[in-house]
């Protein structure tokens, strides 16, 4: 299958205006030559995304993520390499690359502030060009999906927050479009919205067969959400593969925490054998340790802590997704 | 037809369908605070009344400025008024520039699949009805003391609404020219406060009570002069002929030209050097 | 002292934006500019009275720069952000009274806008154009009484014009609306002498007169500071209902919480 994201050798560098040094007629002489400094923010990305993935795509602040996107979407225009979104060049192109975007942005709305959300449904299928009678049909199907009914006819900037999300998205479905980018889709969202607009990305990837990106700072979302993991890190890719990869390539150690029926005599070391188990707390009958699972299944983790002692309670805890991408930034 | 056929015409017609919806969702979103409707209507109207006032005020005292009596400035107040209008309600955010360059809205404008100048102008429009009715009621008031006085005919109705349009876009291409420096630097308030609200209440008085190098200026630097002066030469006092009206609209086709032009050129920029 | 710290703010704050506002200055010039081709254009064949041509374009040129002290102050004092922001209720809980904290906070407005607005226009009109000079020290310092006692007035007119946004979303029209009447009536364009009878007796009832009409010709020398007693009494009668105002604001708040 042609991937339908396919991003190859992308750079894009930006040229900062150097302060100019200190010294008389300092304005002057800014204004006469300036020096300029060229800032590399993306250095030869490539990677390719198929139809129906659900892609994460993480980085620092400042790492080029933002750059990249927008080079995908038409923009910004790349210093060098190529970009095709479903075979067509967003540089070139970017009216019709627009067709087959949905765009949804966490942090601001891309509705008519004043009107109802009717009518910015209404005026965006008009910019469509998409006829009244499927206008009518896609309006109604999106409000079913995302439970829009209630507020059609409020002014968005009257919504709550979760509901804004919701219509935004409906909007950026509208068009019917294969590929929708996702920009902080649950930033500022309480607990319950979160839990509802990821079970809605959840079942537009799996049952309508969208090609989701996603970009956040909330790892749960890309646990939650995304089948695999693309990191960009000060411009260059340090990631790119499913989110279980990622946790054994990082190889952090699970840890387990065995309470003991009664005070364990622990070894003064532990000998070659238990090196992929080590104790790493000891607190009267409470003992913590650390394996990596690739080394060490739980059950013979478990068999030699059981050499301790009787084991009265076992509490067994996955490293943060958060700390594992810590470890890549 | 697949969804992802869209010609050329298909998206002239949506672009047209679109701003009857932007208007009609205007002013039915308007109309819901009634009090606030009228309220803002009313005082829209009775600030650009008084502006006119002002001038009218002296020309009740004295008689006529530079040969212009107060019926004939009342032409060129009310057509340029009238311009403004239509440029403002079509064009709001065009003038509005500056903030989407600062918060980076201007990106979710080329997400659409229009043109982005489309895409801008579609943001926000607001009939301007205040200043429309203002508009109106001067040119009633100028044209029928002017016809009474037998200095002009009923063909001059049709004359001055194609000088009404022909300013509209004359400061239309003003304002996209000065929107689109904003590409280079920002911050153009400063700017727009010369080009457009400056030279704009120039015009809004006869051009021949300035000093040649401004009346230069307003004519060839920033042509407000043929919104409604120039023109109004050949329609109200027959100074000029025929091939007035035909230059004026040259002029702000020729302005409308280079202002998408140099927009393109614009937008090039942004899309290389980000915001 | 409170004045002073709230003052100082203020022009602190605006500091940073002079050279945008000297390039403003640019603008705000012409505009007198294109007043004072009007006046030049009447008096081409006409006489202009007790002004005369050079008269009435040295009162053109004072009543542009006295804008920047007496009419371009903030919208309402702020007071319709602090009501859309529900800052309001705390500020009228203040231990300071509102209306003496926001003329403090103006002050400051008004004398960085004085020395980055009145000053430059001034002195590039006294360069460019034939302006008059004052010679006399009382004329001057009469000037400045007057120009104060306009400033002060104008504070206390956006003080109830922000506070109406206690009652309407669309209190920003009334200061628009205070503009236009105040260009009109405060002879900001034309000597109120000239204008027609009625809009004159209007305007000779208000305030208005105060504002412009009053300092530049007290500039001009063709008043004496006695006028400035109608200043006086007008300041004192607009304060009072400032303060009347507030005691309104406050019971509107206290009962429906801003």
């Amino acid at each position: 299958m042609n991937p339908i994201i396919a991003v190859h050798d992308l750079h894009k560098s930006f040229r900062a205006p150097l302060p100019a040094p200190e010294g008389p007629f300092r304005g002057l002489r800014t204004l006469m030559s300036r020096q300029y400094t060229s800032k590399e923010a993306v250095c030869g990305v490539s990677f390719a995304v198929k139809p129906g993935e659900f892609v994460g795509y993480i980085g620092p602040n400042g790492a080029g993520k933002s750059t990249t996107i927008k080079m995908l979407a038409g923009i910004l225009h790349p210093s060098s390499g190529e970009v095709r979104i479903d075979g067509l060049n967003p540089h070139r192109e970017r009216r019709r690359v627009a067709r087959r975007l949905g765009v949804l942005f966490g942090q601001r709305t891309q509705l008519w502030w004043d009107l109802p959300v009717r009518d910015s449904y209404d005026i965006l299928a008009a910019m469509y060009g998409m006829d009244p009678v499927r206008q009518a049909a896609r309006v109604s199907e999106l409000a079913d999906l995302l439970q829009l009914g209630e507020f059609m006819d409020t002014p968005v900037r009257k919504l709550s927050l979760g509901q804004r999300m919701r219509a935004d998205l409906a909007a950026a479905l509208l068009h019917d479009p294969d590929i929708l980018f996702l920009d902080e889709p649950t930033i500022g969202l309480d607990v319950v919205a979160k839990r509802s607009i990821r079970d809605y990305l959840r079942s537009i990837n799996a049952e309508l067969g969208k090609t989701l990106l996603l970009t956040t700072h909330d790892m749960d979302d890309i646990e939650q959400l995304c089948s695999r993991v693309i990191v960009i890190n000060r411009g260059t890719l340090g990631f790119d593969g499913s989110t279980s990869e990622l946790r054994r390539r990082i190889g952090l150690p699970t840890i387990i925490r065995v309470t003991y029926r009664h005070t364990p005599s622990l070894p003064s070391h532990m000998d070659v054998d238990d090196a992929a188990l080590r104790l790493t707390a000891v607190e009267g009958r409470a003992v913590t340790a650390e394996c990596n699972r690739d080394e060490l299944s739980a059950m013979e983790a478990l068999r030699m802590l059981e050499r301790f002692g009787d084991i009265e309670d076992v509490h067994m805890e996955e490293p943060h997704f958060e700390d594992v991408i810590h470890t890549l930034y | 037809m697949s969804k992802l056929q869209a010609t050329n015409g298909n998206d002239r017609n949506g672009s047209l369908r679109m701003y009857g919806l932007l208007f009609r969702a205007s002013v039915r979103s308007r109309m819901q605070y009634r009090f606030n409707f009228w309220f803002s209507t009313l005082m829209s109207a009775m600030i650009a009344i008084v502006e006119f006032l002002m001038l009218a005020v002296i020309l009740i005292k004295f008689g006529h400025i530079k040969g212009w009596t107060i019926a004939e400035a009342g032409w060129l107040y009310g057509v340029l008024t009238l311009s403004k209008a239509m440029y403002r309600t079509v064009a709001s955010d065009v003038h509005n520039i500056e903030s989407y360059l600062v918060s980076g809205d201007l990106d979710a404008l080329l997400l659409r699949p229009l043109p982005v100048l489309l895409a801008l102008m579609s943001r926000n429009v607001s009939i301007r009805f205040g200043e429309v009715i203002q508009g109106i009621g001067i040119l009633a008031f100028s044209m029928s003391a002017l016809m009474q006085e037998g200095r002009i005919g009923w063909l001059s109705v049709p004359l001055t609404l194609f000088v009404v349009l022909c300013g509209a876009v004359l400061l239309f291409s003003i304002g996209l020219l000065t929107a689109t420096a904003g590409f280079w630097l920002t911050r153009i308030g400063e700017l727009q406060n010369i080009t457009e609200d400056a030279a704009r209440t120039a015009a809004q008085y006869p051009l021949s009570i300035y000093p040649r190098w401004l009346r230069g200026l307003l004519i060839g630097v920033i042509p407000v002069g043929f919104a409604n002066f120039m023109p109004g030469l050949f329609v109200l006092r027959g100074e000029a002929g025929w091939w007035m009206l035909s230059l004026s609209a040259v002029v702000s086709a020729v302005l409308l030209a280079l202002a998408l032009v140099v927009w393109k050129v614009g937008i090039s920029r942004y899309q290389s050097t980000g915001s | 002292m409170l004045f002073y710290v709230l003052a100082r703010k203020t022009y602190a704050r605006n500091l940073q934006y002079r050279g945008a506002h000297m390039l403003h200055n640019l603008a705000s010039a012409l505009f007198g500019f294109i007043y004072m081709s009007i006046w030049t254009a009447i008096a081409a064949d006409q006489t202009l009275g007790e002004y005369g041509a050079a008269g009435i374009v040295s009162y053109v040129a004072f009543n542009q720069c006295s804008l920047w002290v007496a009419a371009f102050l903030n919208h309402g004092l702020g007071i319709e952000q602090l009501v859309r922001t529900g800052g309001i209720a705390l500020e009228l809980m203040r231990p300071a009274h509102l209306f003496y904290q926001l003329m403090c906070k103006e002050w400051g407005q008004i004398a960085y806008q004085f020395v980055y607005k009145f000053v430059p226009i001034y002195a590039l009109y006294a360069i460019v154009l034939p302006m008059h000079i004052p010679s006399s020290l009382l004329v001057w310092t009469s000037t400045a009484l007057a120009l104060m006692l306009a400033a002060y007035m104008s504070i206390c007119l956006n003080y109830l014009i922000g506070a109406a946004a206690l009652w309407t979303t669309e209190s920003r029209w009334l200061y628009w609306a205070n503009y236009a009447l105040s260009m009109l009536l405060s002879g900001f364009l034309i000597p109120i002498e000239w204008l027609p009878k009625p809009l004159e007796a209007i305007a000779r009832y208000s305030f208005y007169p105060f504002l412009h009409y009053v300092p530049t010709r007290i500039y001009l020398g063709m008043e004496s500071a006695a006028t400035l007693v109608g200043s006086l009494l007008w300041a004192a009668a607009l304060t009072a209902v400032c303060l009347g105002v507030t005691g309104i604001m406050r019971r509107k708040v206290e009962v429906q919480g801003g």
